[in-house]
């Protein structure tokens, strides 16, 4: 809590702003970040999805090919980020020291173990075929990968709530809920794909089933950040222009609404033997993993927008 | 010979070599020898501010920073407009409806402020920082290391106060760094020095406190009761995790007029929520992946 402002001055604030100049400075976060966010919640997901699917029986596909994905996901994201680095040669000073308070020094750190541990799994168990040993390395891995993919899946989220721009920072935990309901939801998608390109189906839809619950719940954590910008009165960025659209109509419609639908109605349709069920599951899919693109660019462009608003500021900083 | 006016130890160097400083010069024109150690910041006394600016020309002058605004903003006298990357004092100007018949004494119907990085105690910008170019000084100050700042850019929306900025020129982030390189010779920071109603007063922070309380005590006895400091301990502009802040305001109006949040919040205090909700969401997932099966054919 803060002090309270002498009697003497008005308590109450009317809105007034400096020359309507901005409070904060907006991040110079743009769609590399974004893109970021996304290929490696995708990656760290699938990492959790591996470790969950190797208790199974008949899951060496799946898993082999979510190792592969986790794999990819951490080598072309940093190249990614980096890009967005103002000084980009010095790009390896991000491992010059561990700042526990600072959310994207503990990010750096966790994607380099992440990025060893996806290369641990999946060129062990590839490896493993000739070399027992690798084989081994490759199975140790996957419990310790899984727990840095559960942290890549979210911390992004954490990283932009630790901020003083006023949309990331009024909602942490449902934020948080919402980037990794969507990573989950991204990599099942993704893995949903992969499976029926190979033809294993059964394996697809359970995939799909995943994504759905993972959906339904990114649905409630969006409510819930939502409803705390609303009661902060900071939602208009989230509303309006370019991240409106893509919250609104990419993140929830495209995203959540549409695929989630179009799973029920292919399992119907399946159900009664008919064709529906063809192509449904792959577009629903795709639509899934850009919604959520699209929901997470949204929060990014909202939050830069509403650094720019001094009234958004000054309402989250009252008391 | 007598000094005059001048502090008496001007006159120990009088045949001095003109073109080295005083030694510890800081005692003469801030009362306070500048040690290391010892915390020191800014005291900015916003009734005494005429609004003249010698102090954003002083410190482009030492710092060497480029002009970013030759426009006109329309907003009163402020042309500067905004704390950035080349531009590290900012006074800000507010016509107020009173005129000046019905004004209380020492203030005129303008707010004036001499804005500027308040070197906060903990400090966002810093604890944002993975590279560990911000950094705390001997002198309790935060300054970037240019040689180490890789651009990621995060100080910049870290900082409750819009200080921090990358430049365009070089992709690195610049804000006020208390003039360091004076303080390490024992010289007063260039703004402070240049203030000519001692608005701006430079020296360790706790007597800097000391000497804001009496000034508002002052105040309100000689009828200005709006006086109140904003930035010393348990003051506005502190609180939810900002502990003080190291430059620190005497104003007469509400924090906004100057473009300074009442309660600013520490943003480093949002990643423990947010990391264990988003932790506990994967673990839920993950539980649901194993209910539902995921890996069987
Ligand atoms: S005012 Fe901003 S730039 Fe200055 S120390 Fe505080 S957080 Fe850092």
């Amino acid at each position: 809590m803060s002090a309270r402002l002498p009697n003497t001055v008005p308590q109450d604030w009317q809105g007034e702003t400096y020359h309507g100049r901005p409070v904060v400075k907006a991040s110079s976060f743009d769609w590399k970040v974004s893109a970021y966010i996304v290929m490696l919640g995708i990656a760290g997901s699938a990492q959790v999805i591996a470790a969950v699917a190797r208790r199974q029986p008949g899951s060496a596909g799946l898993v082999r090919r979510a190792r592969w994905l986790a794999l990819a996901g951490s080598m072309v994201g940093p190249l990614t980020l980096v890009q967005h680095l103002k000084t980009r040669s010095r790009w390896f000073n991000m491992l010059r020291i561990v700042r526990p308070t600072s959310p994207m020094s503990l990010g750096s750190w966790l994607l380099t173990g992440f990025g060893a541990l996806s290369g641990a799994t999946a060129l062990g168990a590839w490896l493993g075929r000739r070399w027992p040993l690798a084989g081994r390395v490759a199975e140790a891995a996957q419990g310790p990968a899984a727990l840095a993919g559960a942290g890549m899946s979210i911390y992004t989220a954490s990283l932009l709530s630790s901020t003083s721009t006023p949309l990331w920072a009024a909602a942490p935990a449902p934020l948080a809920a919402q980037f990794g309901t969507a990573s989950m939801a991204g990599a099942a998608s993704a893995l949903a794909l992969v499976q029926r390109a190979v033809g294993e189906e059964r394996s697809a839809r359970r995939l799909e089933t995943l994504a759905m619950l993972a959906g339904a719940a990114e649905l409630l954590a969006k409510r819930e950040t939502e409803s705390r910008w609303r009661r902060a009165g900071i939602a208009a960025p989230a509303k309006e222009g370019a991240p409106g659209a893509l919250l609104q109509g990419g993140g929830t419609w495209l995203g959540l609404l549409a695929p989630i639908a179009a799973h029920a109605l292919g399992r119907a349709a399946d159900r009664r033997g008919g064709r529906a069920g063809e192509v449904l599951p792959e577009l629903a899919s795709l639509a899934m993993i850009l919604g959520g693109a699209a929901m997470r660019h949204g929060v990014l462009l909202a939050g830069n927008e509403s650094a720019c608003r001094p009234r958004d500021a000054f309402r989250v900083t009252q008391r | 010979m007598d000094g005059g006016l001048a502090h008496p130890r001007v006159l120990e160097h009088t045949d001095r070599d003109p073109q080295k400083p005083i030694p510890q010069e800081a005692e003469v024109t801030a009362g306070c020898r500048v040690e290391p150690g010892r915390s020191y910041g800014f005291f900015t006394d916003t009734t005494l501010c005429i609004g003249c600016k010698a102090c954003e020309v002083a410190c482009k002058e030492w710092n060497n920073l480029p002009a970013d605004n030759l426009g006109m903003t329309g907003q009163s006298y402020d042309n500067t407009g905004r704390l950035g990357a080349h531009t590290w004092r900012h006074v800000t100007f507010l016509e107020q409806d009173a005129r000046a018949t019905s004004m209380p004494p020492f203030q005129s119907n303008w707010l004036m402020m001499s804005d500027v990085c308040k070197h906060c105690d903990p400090a966002p910008c810093l604890e944002a920082c993975p590279t560990g170019a911000l950094f705390r000084t001997e002198f309790d100050t935060v300054v970037v290391q240019q040689d180490i700042c890789n651009g990621c850019g995060y100080c910049v929306p870290a900082c409750p106060f819009g200080v921090v900025e990358l430049a365009k020129e070089d992709g690195k982030a610049h804000k006020c760094t208390l003039c360091y390189d004076r303080l390490k010779g024992g010289l007063e920071p260039a703004c402070a020095k240049s203030c000519p109603t001692d608005s701006i007063q430079f020296g360790p922070v706790e007597e800097l406190q000391r000497r804001a309380e009496a000034r508002v005590t002052d105040l309100h006895e000689k009828g200005q009761p709006k006086a109140y400091l904003y930035g010393t301990p348990g003051a506005p502009g502190t609180g939810k995790g900002l502990h003080h802040l190291n430059a620190f305001f005497l104003l007469t109006e509400r924090p906004e007029l100057y473009n300074l949040p009442p309660a600013p919040a520490r943003p480093a205090r949002n990643a423990r929520p947010s990391l264990l909700s988003g932790l506990a969401t994967i673990a839920g997932l993950a539980v649901a992946a194993a209910l539902v099966g995921v890996g069987r054919r």
